[in-house]
């Protein structure tokens, strides 16, 4: 019983820390080729949603990480879909011949070092990961 | 290409792939510095009815005859120059067996987001699905509406040969509308239930392919969710080959020539949480030349297709739906008759078992079985030309399970 109500606890303090995550806990991160500092909201879900692949004349790729706090984090509050939903659209793309599957990255110190060297990239981290390397943009 | 595999090869290059792959998995390499990625979907279909069997499978005694299995490659030539291929295969009862198809071949140069090129061998525009309709997990059902999606006819909509141009146009606060014009040669597919439907009065010689053009247009509209669309496509096939020995007499050579084939199709469609509702309506009319030594006949089809379908995402695990499926082949003909129409009522429970895994499990009520050449699931089991649709009984009842696998 004890073993069951601490397996409970986890969970719902998990689901907690999932729920109440916001735009605010994460920052979005660009590689250096990227000349903007800042991003709309609207262009961020543009890139994300392989809309867009230019941002103030320099090109753009997205980087997803592919689970956890921020990353679900990072759907609710920039584009709106949950991850199932998410996924099934990239593979409309992918088994149509239409677009290739964007970059997915572990957690954060993977997003950071892929985006610090790969051209045109564009993530997100938790806002205490360390950004060293990358450029944080601010979403307007 | 074709290449007839054995029967559970699908099932097996899945086992591999699922075993080998962490959930999050991209499969990729790297050739000559240059990275392609690999993705790959396959499913499993069973499906057992009462006393009408169903796309040439087995079903009133069980079936699992129905598999697929499609591979693809990509890469990124530069930022807006892409290409890809995809091979693809399935079972499907007597129709297809194993065959190894192209699916698609395309280069694809995006100059801007409003205005883009792909060409090649290109899945074709058509609708909410036609383009995505071999990968299951993509749709809540286990059969997509076989009165706008026949699985059987596949091949006569699926791809074309020529080029796409493409583009989304912003609308400001009206939203958004993608557009796709194209043009080209309709594939040849031998394995269609249009031949087969036929196979006991015609026999072809020839491919059955001729040029295709169309285009659709899709208005994401700003009501969140909410979008509207419409299609329409016109293809010009022709074939010829011999009439089988029959009441008709010795086999004489004839040609098919499609005059005219119009499809138009409208749709819309509702996302809003967990609910996805689809409407869509489809008009097919087709004026066919026939012509043998000495005769020629000029015969026309005006098919009507529509159907409605509301899902539920009740969890992560689950999703339920229910969609009705109408199709009369020919409107100029009494549609009340069991033999011009197939109605069918669907429900469905889809389990999301991992990211990468479905199963589903789908009730078919159907009523009626449409005309011998509707190709839509009924085909005569009784040798000899115009032998009639008199074996089946005017109600189906069928359970389908599908699952289903995309990396």
């Amino acid at each position: 019983m004890k073993i069951l109500r601490t397996l409970l606890a986890t969970a719902a303090l998990m689901f907690a820390a999932t729920a109440f995550l916001s735009a605010a806990d994460v920052k979005v991160i660009a590689n250096n080729s990227v000349t903007s500092n800042s991003i709309s909201a609207g262009d961020l879900k543009d890139v994300f949603l392989l809309d867009k692949d230019s941002i103030g004349g320099s090109h753009v790729e997205p980087v997803l990480q592919n689970a956890g706090a921020t990353h679900e984090a990072f759907l609710k509050a920039y584009l709106g879909k949950p991850n199932s939903v998410l996924q099934a659209f990239y593979r409309s793309l992918v088994f149509t011949g239409k677009a290739s599957m964007p970059k997915v990255t572990a957690a954060d110190a993977e997003a950071v070092a892929y985006v610090a060297k790969t051209k045109g990239a564009i993530g997100y981290v938790s806002s205490g990961a360390s950004t060293e390397g990358v450029k944080t943009l601010e979403v307007k | 290409m074709r290449l007839v595999i054995g029967r559970y090869m699908a099932a097996a290059a899945v086992a591999v792939l699922s075993l080998s792959a962490p959930v999050h998995a991209q499969y990729k390499f790297n050739l000559d510095g240059r990275q392609i990625q690999v993705h790959s979907f396959a499913s499993q279909g069973f499906a057992y009815s009462n006393d009408n069997s169903y796309l040439t499978m087995n079903t009133s005694k069980g079936s699992f005859n129905f598999d697929d299995l499609g591979v693809n490659l990509s890469t990124q030539i530069t930022d807006k120059f892409r290409v890809g291929a995809q091979g693809y295969t399935r079972r499907l009862g007597e129709l297809s067996r194993g065959q190894v198809t192209l699916d698609w071949a395309v280069a694809d140069y995006r100059l801007k987001p409003w205005l883009g090129f792909r060409g090649g061998k290109v899945k074709t525009a058509l609708g909410l699905y036609n383009d995505l309709q071999d990968v299951d997990s993509l749709f809540t059902w286990a059969l997509l509406p076989q009165s706008m999606y026949p699985i059987d006819l596949r091949g006569s909509t699926i791809a074309h040969y020529g080029g796409d141009l493409y583009g989304r146009v912003r609308l400001g606060k009206y939203g958004k509308a993608d557009y796709t014009a194209y043009g080209g040669v309709l594939p040849s597919d031998p394995h269609q239930g249009y031949m087969y439907a036929l196979r006991t009065i015609f026999h072809f010689n020839t491919a059955y392919v001729g040029p295709i053009a169309g285009g659709d247009l899709k208005w994401t509209t700003p009501l969140k969710g909410f979008l509207a669309g419409a299609s329409f496509m016109e293809q010009h096939p022709k074939g010829s080959g011999k009439t089988v020995a029959g009441p008709f007499g010795p086999p004489a050579s004839f040609t098919q020539d499609t005059k005219k084939r119009q499809i138009s199709q409208f749709y819309v469609q509702y996302l809003v949480k967990g609910l996805h509702i689809d409407g869509e309506y489809h008009r097919d009319y087709r004026d066919e030349a026939i012509t043998q030594p000495g005769t020629a006949a000029d015969i026309q089809w005006n098919a009507r297709s529509w159907y409605l379908s509301g899902a539920y995402r009740i969890n992560h695990l689950l999703e339920v739906g229910s969609y009705y499926s109408h199709f009369t082949p020919d409107q100029n003909v009494d549609t009340s008759l069991p033999g011009n129409h197939i109605y069918d009522k669907v429900v469905t429970a889809r389990f999301d078992l991992k990211s990468y895994w479905t199963v589903k499990a789908e009730g078919h009520f159907i009523d009626g079985y449409g005309a011998i050449d509707s190709a839509r699931g009924f085909y005569d089991s009784f040798p000899g030309p115009l032998s009639g649709t008199a074996g089946f009984k005017p109600q189906t009842n069928m359970l389908m399970v599908r699952t289903g696998f995309s990396f």
